[in-house]
């Protein structure tokens, strides 16, 4: 334990977890109070909402990828459903403006349909099959938003989304829609966070860690499997019928690959299995970049004077998208060789990583033992 | 439509098919060593093309340069290509998958979607996002007429060097030591380790080997079709795996196989620029497929022993066929230990799933009719293809060759 992190780990590791919960929560309301006092501008709680939005979708995922150990490269084809259906039952489009509440439920079940559709034939072959047919499958969605005009009106888009009413409670401000998504985070971490800690739960983790001696114990491993897929496609079908009512336009490019990538760094930067993990990398890598290109463009020039590192200025202002993706791809390698577990480590993902590791089979040994003495509740 | 025409499209098929065929052979050799699917196999092969064409364009030729040296520097290029994209696919297996062997395949993968994606927009950081323009001047344009069908002399040239290779692979896979021992590790690592196997080695040799023929593959799309773009990769590596499975992964020659059906399929379908032939192929594939679920099971009630058969399982059975679509969904979950029913259920998700493509073929022929159908849903149709082998038969047409793990 000479690792000088370790010990600053021990120290954060002390405060109950319900601290950092509620410091997260307040800042979260806090956080659109200051744009409407003039303390910070309108762009910031933008990306606080966008951020919001990829909370939802790394939450999801966390249920496949994290939870089950299935490799979902699909996953912003189901956000692109919802999506979709909000752009389609309540816009000019063919003049519909349907009520929100049904829209939801709509966009949930037409995800989670398609999320079945999916698992059918991959969650029955081998495990990375799955990676494979989710990535044609949303290649295929996109192209066929991109490409069945009547629908939905092809590359151009659906513009014009009427915003939702909400028992009459019309939602068209940015921080009316912060603190909706907010409302609908809250609901499905505590959902999700419940269903972790159930018998189905317990089934995924022991499916991720070894599918044959789940099977023999008694574990369904299609049926199991399926749930995760299918909720946590539902769960993109949400956060694409909020997102679609929030921009009020939308078009196939929203949808591409590199959102689903995204979704997965996400995960695997915070830690896989682990909620808090999955809402720290949504966090990290949504506004992080969003910062760094801030601070080079905007806050270092006004600060140093306007010609402060012209070329790093040029390259961000041009390729920024493209040095962003590049790094997500490294932090990917990076974090799968060296952390396996994680920002914000599940103990039991962390334990499994490194179940070759004397100091883990020590420390296992020894929370066992504190385990049965009584003195520590057994950590999952 | 002339016979000209077919045979014309039959010949870009087989070209597109013959570089399919060259990816897919990296994917599958890998596969088949690794059981790791090489995600940035399709940058690789990006990498391959861009590396020729910017060493041709560095060199400039342009037409006035004489036959013999535009040869040189051909080779050139092309030896360029090689030993850079040889060197990086050994720097991705040594780097980004060697240290996660022994971890759950789920790292592995993950492992490989980063380095994809790592490799993509590096290429964009090098060389811009403009698609890189190979110089015409070292692409042959002749035209040779074979049964009235005009063919290009770069056709020609693609199907026999990709033949050439293919050769060459099949020596060192069946001939060499080396193969050998890429054999005996795909079969069992652990085993082939303790016959003196240096299977670090032997794995390392199987990515270059894979990178090599996806870096001709690039300079041949890059000669092709006069440019390449950062993107190119993407499809074409998920069209080649696609070829991959269809054949059986694993499988080399599956994986040749499996490139030209796909690419003869492609080009039928949409150079005819008919949507009734492009769905008369497709439905043909379908039909095939709904005889193939339809056949009787293996044994039915009359085959079981007299004694078993008393009435309440004969209507158990009969029930069973009177409820397919009910049963169909219900044993997509189950796992019954019952032999009989078991049977008589997966005979009924058959008849379910050739109902679903009976009425699938019939929506096909009443939705066609649109001339540009075919070209606009090409891409869409190959990946149902690689959903529909994945869901009928995964093993693909020439069986998987691969070891599975336990």
């Amino acid at each position: 334990m000479a690792n000088p992190f370790s010990r600053v780990g021990e120290v954060f590791g002390r405060v109950p977890r319900w601290v950092y919960v509620a410091a997260a929560l307040v800042f979260a309301i806090v956080f659109p109070m200051l744009e409407s006092y003039g303390l910070m501008q309108t762009l910031w709680l933008r990306l606080g909402t966008r951020t919001l939005v990829y909370v939802l979708l790394a939450v999801g995922l966390n249920l496949v990828l994290g939870e089950t150990g299935l490799l979902h490269l699909g996953y912003v084809a189901f956000f692109a459903v919802g999506a979709y259906s909000t752009a389609i039952l309540s816009s000019p489009r063919f003049d519909l403006q349907w009520n929100f509440w049904l829209i939801m439920v709509i966009a949930m079940l037409l995800a989670m349909l398609f999320g079945f559709i999916v698992g059918i034939p991959s969650l029955r072959l081998r495990g990375d099959y799955l990676a494979i047919v989710t990535l044609a499958f949303g290649e295929i969605v996109r192209m066929t938003l991109n490409n069945w005009e009547w629908l939905t009106n092809g590359p151009g888009g659906i513009p014009g989304i009427y915003p939702p009413v909400i028992f009459g409670w019309v939602v068209d401000q940015p921080a009316e829609f912060f603190y909706l998504l907010l409302v609908v985070v809250v609901i499905v971490v505590a959902l999700v966070s419940n269903i972790k800690n159930s018998r189905i739960g317990r089934a995924w983790n022991a499916l991720r860690e070894d599918e044959i001696a789940s099977h023999h114990s008694g574990v369904r491993p299609t049926q199991a499997k399926m749930l995760a897929v299918v909720m946590s496609s539902g769960i993109a079908g949400l956060a694409g019928a909020i997102f679609a009512y929030y921009q009020q336009f939308i078009n196939p490019t929203y949808f591409l690959f590199m959102q689903s990538v995204i979704v997965v760094c996400m995960v695997v930067l915070g830690g896989m299995g682990s909620i808090p993990g999955a809402v720290l990398g949504a966090v990290a890598l949504d506004a992080t970049p969003e910062i760094i290109r801030q601070t080079f463009t905007t806050w270092l020039p006004r600060a140093v004077g306007s010609d402060f590192l012209p070329a790093v200025q040029a390259a961000l202002q041009t390729d920024f998208d493209r040095y962003r993706m590049l790094i997500f791809g490294l932090v990917i390698v990076l974090m799968v060789i060296f952390r396996p577990e994680g920002l914000l480590p599940n103990q039991l993902w962390r334990r499994e990583v490194h179940e070759e590791d004397p100091r883990e089979i020590e420390h296992t040994r020894q929370h066992l033992f504190d385990f049965e003495e009584g003195r520590q509740d057994l950590e999952v | 439509m002339t016979l000209e025409h077919i045979f014309g499209l039959t010949v870009s098929g087989l070209t597109v098919g013959m570089i399919y065929a060259l990816i897919a052979l990296g994917y599958t050799m890998v596969y088949g060593v690794l059981q790791l699917i090489n995600f940035a196999h399709g940058e690789v092969f990006t990498i391959g093309g861009y590396i020729a064409a910017s060493t041709l364009i560095w060199i400039g030729v342009d037409a006035t340069t004489p036959l013999a040296v535009k040869f040189a520097y051909f080779g050139l290029a092309l030896l360029v290509s090689l030993v850079l994209t040889a060197t990086l696919g050994f720097l991705i297996e040594r780097i980004a998958y060697r240290p996660l062997r022994n971890r759950s395949r789920i790292i592995a993968l993950l492992s490989a979607i980063g380095t994809s994606i790592f490799l993509q927009n590096l290429l964009v950081i090098v060389f811009g996002p403009q698609p890189i323009i190979m110089p015409t001047a070292v692409v042959p344009t002749g035209f040779v007429e074979i049964f009235g069908a005009r063919i290009r002399v770069l056709q020609i040239t693609i199907i026999v060097v990709s033949l050439l290779l293919m050769a060459l692979l099949t020596w060192i896979v069946k001939g060499t030591r080396m193969g050998k021992a890429m054999r005996a590790t795909s079969q069992d690592r652990e085993a082939a380790e303790m016959m003196g196997i240096e299977t670090n080695l032997t794995i390392s040799f199987t990515f270059v080997v894979g990178s090599a023929l996806a870096a001709i593959g690039g300079f041949l799309v890059a000669m092709y079709y006069g440019s390449l773009q950062f993107n190119t990769g993407f499809l074409y590596g998920l069209k080649a795996f696609t070829a991959a499975v269809l054949g059986g992964i694993g499988n080399i020659p599956g994986a040749v196989v499996g490139s030209l059906v796909l690419g003869l399929a492609e080009n039928w379908g949409v150079g005819l620029n008919l949507g009734v032939l492009a769905w008369l192929f497709v439905g043909g594939l379908l039909l095939g497929l709904y005889f193939q679920l339809v056949r009787a099971p293996r044994f039915r009630i009359d085959h079981i022993a007299e004694e078993f058969r008393t009435p309440a399982y004969e209507r158990r059975v009969r029930d069973v066929y009177r409820f397919a679509p009910v049963v169909a969904l219900k044993t997509l979950f189950a796992e019954r230990t019952d032999a009989l029913l078991y049977v008589s259920a997966q005979h009924a998700v058959r008849l379910t799933a050739a109902n679903v493509i009976l009425l699938g073929l019939a929506v096909l022929f009443f939705v066609n009719g649109d001339v540009q159908f075919a070209s606009k849903w090409q891409h869409v149709i190959s990946f149902a293809v690689l959903m529909a082998i994945l869901m009928f038969r995964p093993s693909g047409i020439l069986g998987e060759h691969i070891q599975e793990k336990v």
